[in-house]
């Protein structure tokens, strides 16, 4: 089979925010192409553009050197290209074998669907990947039943197995475990042989330098350099990806200032927790300390976060400032003086058609009285806008309005009002320009400096070496290590992720 | 692992509430009733339950689809007046078919307005069969503004009668619709139908056509609601303007209890048909309980808030034992 | 469809002077006699208090989110309006104590609701449409015993004559009533969380905000505005009958969306919905002034209702 797809000059726009500028990309048989960005650089928009899930509003798209228009997700699939999106595209309620082959179903005459067809195939695609699943997987069971490297195999499963001649990895190794990843590069291999092509959006390094043929790489929605992948090293690839070289973490650490903890008063102490993810977390936590918790994703580490909150429910000790507590509701954990900063901050964090102000005031309006001093709600929220430099019009826009960075200011922002004692946070930065991260680093180190207690949850291992003195990593619902001092390392962080059985100093 | 296993049992057997509802039914109206699966009841009864089954059926695969449709009840009077008014007791063989014809046709017209808002214009499900329920009420007053009308007898008698192989008419068209819905299970459109109401987004990006599958569950409700409107009217051989009102709720009803979810992609025609002859049997218990014919109103409606309050009181008590 | 610049209260608000000019044209129409126009004007006013205190009630719930309606408004009016009737018995000093019953039964039936939604997680469509089945078989149960009762001569000389500049006690009350809506939305806690949870409820949760408490205050508080809604009706008509009530349900919902508050929750004002209810109310009185029979206007409703949400009511698509 050949094929080959090009993107030349691609605009896109989602209201009043540009995706993309002007992004290229070329692509052919046999060849694997790195599409890479940093959070916002718009990789994901010019895949969907690709797979026709998105209209571009500007540029054009050729396939095998004709230009293309895709009228639906169903038109590009027609012409063989295949996506792993990186939000999957499975419906939970449905089976593995029902997912995979939704709208490619195998037919009998008349137009029924064939059963055994179906299950046969299945069984064949889910062996590709054998001997790296944890739970051996069946075509009948349901996909919300599975844990997230295993859907995240389904997905792979499900854009191969119409035989595409285009297939897009979009962040597809996020939740896949080092096994499952190899298999996946070893598959990708026999692709390159039989002629597919292959389009690769990450931001792993070690993965792109291992798989990737070509790159092309991506910032603020334009494409701003393209080659051979040996034609070029990390270092220079990081330079094209983010604007100013100081504000990235390469290598540094931002190392709050060290205070011996033990000084503090034990803000937080957790015994035996247990859900039904999480297996028996202990930890301790003092105030002026900044502890993270790392592993990879889905090990609980939310669980944990929201069971301190108080919106999941749980069996074990917690004390907070020396007090047994047990909150059944956010309310009550927050008059303890805890605050959350939620992981999906669209979906958990931000009231999208509300103003910036109702946004920032909405766990403390009753001390406005009644009616509400709207003036004095005014001042307040304008004295922590300026404390959180925030890029915007008028308190009373609407917050969707606000670019992704400033609006994840908006999220923490809620909170300084209240002054909280701890303050829990899961991966705040994700999704969030480098710029912005730089000022919310800064933030931080102010807080922990004034004495809060900060919990912090990052999938980002490098922000984690650069920010803590201590990392908890999770790994199946329970603290396999807690790294600290020489012993936190990269290398030391990725093993205990992983699940290895000894962390050495590195 | 088996608490993953009874979850994924009563995951995909949503039927389990309404099996025991029931049987529960099923045994308390005997007991008032002693004769009840004697031929003439067995029959007289499955007549009578024919409308909401018929209902019901299309209900579920709206809900099914992630939507819903309050018009039904608004489709059934539709199509009572057309038939009660253009019929006639001395109506031919040929009119009637013919009047039935156009009158299943208009059903699907209704459904179609209704898909359009809703699939093609992405409008919310609720209110707009909610507008769309009052335009047909008033299209359906409009046809037939008095009570008055009328079927003719040997076709009302043929429904009324029937009893095919000794079993009653409602039993074969049950069967069919059951024969129909499996079959439809097995095609990609069966499956389409789930995805669309388990996650549409996701439905969506996979390549499934969303909106013209939303759509024609909405016809195929209308196209229900037609049938069940022509059921009622030939069991009650006349036209009322307001014969639907109540059958919206209870088909609704009969859908939930029948183990199919509001919120899309989980449950089935069988439920709701279950669904719809319980409710038909708890109408009989009130009916034979004696109870005062002030309050049966009353308790009618008072069952259905119990019966739409089951799962989520089941809900509850499970969720407490963390 | 092009973008509609206009705010959707006042594009109401102008429908209705329109709508208004229109009648004036109608064979037995004001025509060009100023003052008699100027009565039939307030006459209009007045006949829309009524719907638009009956529609605050949904103004809220609709606004709280996640679907919510209530179409067991049309029922607690009735009910309300009987209890009323019964209780006030014809006597002035019995008018505070009905007005109290009304409130204390809407509030009620709607905290039954408020159960039913915010614990046993029945959707506000199916619980509300449930509970006016209940509230109908109360009220038949109610009155197979034939109720007895008559109007105060004060609730009458309060809600139907001129009180002050020949303007009717009903719009005075209404105006008060708008006052105190725009009091609780907008300068209340309850204000700010309500548009919260019909915003996001996750985010309003994780706020801090009692997501199911204020699920279950809104309802009874939509219930209690329609008792008094119910009691107001009494006031105009003197009389009760069955159906008292149910005129008023689906101009309700429908004087809500006219008003501009969105559907799906999170965003609207009291002040849309007066504009709503004026608009309703004057298509009402344009249809019943040309004799159309109760199937067309329930045909234009219905379509009124269509036309407008798919100008105000279209979500996304699924193609971006």
């Amino acid at each position: 089979m050949t094929v080959s797809l090009s993107a030349r000059n691609i605009v896109k726009r989602y209201g009043g925010v540009v995706a993309l500028s002007g992004a290229n990309l070329d692509v052919h048989s046999g060849e694997v192409v790195a599409l890479i960005g940093a959070n916002g650089s718009g990789k994901s928009t010019l895949s969907k553009i690709i797979n026709g899930v998105v209209v571009l509003d500007g540029g054009q798209l050729l396939l095998d050197d004709k230009p293309i228009h895709f009228s639906s997700p169903q038109a590009a699939k027609k012409l063989g290209i295949s996506t792993v999106f990186q939000e999957l595209s499975l419906v939970p309620q449905m089976t593995v074998a029902e997912n995979i082959w939704l709208t490619r179903e195998p037919l009998r005459k008349a137009g029924f669907v064939d059963q055994k067809s179906v299950h046969a195939r299945t069984v064949e695609l889910l062996a590709l990947f054998e001997g790296t699943y944890k739970i051996e997987l069946h075509p009948d069971a349901t996909v919300d039943s599975l844990p997230p490297d295993e859907k995240q195999i389904i997905e792979v499963l499900k854009a191969i197995c119409f035989d595409p001649r285009l297939i897009i990895l979009d962040e597809a190794t996020a939740s896949l475990d080092s096994r499952q990843v190899q298999r996946l590069f070893e598959l990708v291999e026999q692709w390159k042989l039989q002629g597919k092509a292959i389009v690769f959006v990450s931001h792993r390094m070690e993965e792109i330098f291992r798989i990737a043929d070509r790159f092309s790489v991506l910032r603020n929605g334009k494409t701003v350099g393209a080659g051979m992948m040996k034609d070029i090293n990390e270092r220079e690839l990081v330079r094209l990806m983010v604007e100013t070289v100081t504000a990235t973490n390469v290598g540094q650490r931002h190392r709050l200032a060290t205070k011996r903890s033990d000084e503090f008063p034990l803000r937080l102490q957790v015994e035996e927790l247990k859900t039904e993810v999480l297996k028996g977390i202990s930890l301790q936590l003092h105030d002026g300390e900044l502890l993270g918790i790392g592993g990879l994703k889905g090990q609980g580490q939310r669980d944990l976060l929201l069971a301190l909150f108080g919106d999941l429910p749980y069996l074990g000790k917690v004390k907070v400032s020396d007090e047994l507590v047990h909150f059944k509701h956010p309310q009550q954990a927050i008059e303890k003086g805890i605050a959350l900063v939620p992981g999906e901050r669209s979906k958990e964090g931000l009231l999208f058609i509300r103003s910036i102000l109702e946004n920032l005031l909405i766990p403390s309006w009753k001390q406005y009285g009644f009616p509400l001093k709207m003036h004095k709600a005014h001042k307040d929220g304008s004295s922590i806008s300026s404390t959180l430099q925030l890029k915007m019009e008028s308190l009373d826009k609407e917050v969707s309005s606000l670019s992704g960075g400033n609006a994840q200011k908006i999220v923490i922002g809620k909170w300084l009002l209240r002054n909280p004692k701890l303050l829990l946070l899961d991966d705040p930065t994700k999704g969030v320009d480098v710029g912005t991260k730089a000022e919310f680093y800064k933030l931080l180190a102010e807080l922990v400096e004034a004495g809060t207690a900060v919990l912090f949850y990052s999938s980002d291992d490098e922000e984690l070496l650069g920010l803590c003195d201590r990392v908890l990593v999770m790994h199946d619902g329970k603290i396999h290590s807690e790294l600290a001092g020489e012993l936190l390392t990269k290398s030391n962080l990725v093993a205990a992720s992983l699940g290895a059985s000894n962390v050495s100093i590195e | 692992m088996n608490r993953q296993r009874w979850q994924s049992v009563s995951f995909r057997n949503p039927y389990l509430f309404a099996l025991l509802l029931f049987l529960l039914a099923l045994l308390v109206n005997f007991i008032f009733q002693p004769n009840l699966f004697q031929r003439s009841i067995l029959n007289s009864n499955m007549r009578v339950f024919l409308p909401l089954i018929l209902l019901a059926s299309g209900q579920a695969v709206v809900i099914l689809g992630g939507g819903i449709d309050i018009s039904v009840g608004a489709i059934v009077s539709i199509i009572n007046a057309i038939l009660a008014s253009q019929l006639g007791a001395g109506a031919s063989a040929e009119k009637t078919l013919l009047v039935v014809v156009i009158a299943l046709l208009v059903g699907m017209v209704a459904g179609s307005i209704n898909g359009f808002f809703i699939a093609f214009l992405r409008l919310q499900p609720i209110i707009t069969t909610y507008a769309t329920s009052f335009l047909f009420a008033g299209i359906a007053l409009y046809i037939l503004p008095e009570p008055g009308g009328g079927v003719p007898l040997v076709i009302s008698s043929f429904y009324r009668d029937t009893t095919p192989l000794g079993l009653p008419l409602g039993l074969y068209i049950i069967l069919l619709i059951l024969i129909a819905w499996y079959m439809t299970r097995q095609t990609r459109y069966g499956r389409y139908l789930y995805a669309v109401g388990g996650k549409p987004d996701a439905a969506y990006e996979t390549g499934v056509p969303v909106n013209t599958v939303q759509f024609s569950t909405y016809v195929i409700s209308g196209l229900m609601a037609a049938l069940g409107g022509v059921a009622i009217t030939l069991l009650t051989g006349s036209g009322n303007a307001q014969v639907g009102d109540a059958l919206t709720l209870a088909s609704i009803t009969a859908v939930v209890i029948g183990g199919t979810a509001l919120r899309g992609g989980v449950g089935g025609i069988a439920g709701a048909i279950l669904g719809a002859i319980i409710l038909g049997l708890f109408k009989n218990i009130i009916s034979f309980a004696n109870v005062d014919l002030w309050w049966q109103t009353f308790v009618n409606a008072a069952i259905i808030v119990l019966a739409l309050a089951a799962p989520g009181v089941i809900n509850l008590l499970r969720r407490k034992r963390i | 469809m092009k973008r509609i610049t206009i705010s959707p209260p006042v594009a109401a608000v102008l429908l209705a002077i329109v709508l208004f000019l229109l009648s004036g044209l109608l064979p037995n129409g004001y025509g060009n006699n100023l003052s008699v126009a100027l009565a039939q004007a307030t006459n209009i006013i007045r006949l829309s208090v009524f719907l638009g205190i009956i529609a605050a009630g949904q103004t809220l719930v609709i606004i709280s989110g996640s679907e919510g309606i209530d179409l067991s408004a049309g029922a607690v009016v009735t009910l309300s309006a009987i209890v009323t009737y019964v209780i006030v018995k014809g006597q002035d000093g019995n008018v505070i104590p009905a007005l109290i019953a009304a409130l204390a039964i809407g509030a009620a039936i709607g905290f039954l609701n408020g159960i039913g939604i915010a614990y046993l997680k029945i959707a506000p469509l199916v619980m509300t449409l449930g509970m006016a089945g209940v509230v109908t078989g109360l009220i038949l149960v109610a009155q197979h015993g034939n109720v007895s009762g008559a109007v105060a001569p004060l609730m009458t000389r309060i809600i139907a004559r001129p009180v002050f500049l020949g303007i009717p006690g009903a719009v005075i009350i209404w105006i008060i009533f708008a006052a105190l809506m725009w009091l609780l939305l907008e300068r209340t806690t309850f204000g700010k969380k309500l548009f919260a949870i019909g915003t996001n409820r996750t985010t309003s949760r994780l706020s801090g905000v009692n997501v199911t408490g204020m699920v279950l205050l809104t309802y009874a508080l939509a219930g209690m505005l329609s008792g008094l809604g119910g009691f107001l009706v009494l006031g105009n008509t003197g009389v009760v009958f069955i159906n008292i009530g149910n005129p008023f349900l689906f101009p309700s919902i429908a004087a809500v969306a006219v008003g501009g508050t969105l559907l799906s929750g999170g965003k609207g004002s009291y002040f849309g919905t007066m504009a709503g209810a004026l608009v309703l109310t004057l298509i009402t009185s344009l249809l019943t002034t040309m004799q159309m029979p109760d199937s067309v206007r329930r045909m234009v409703l219905g379509a009124t209702l269509l036309i407008l949400i798919s100008i105000y009511g279209r979500q996304r698509g699924f193609r971006q």
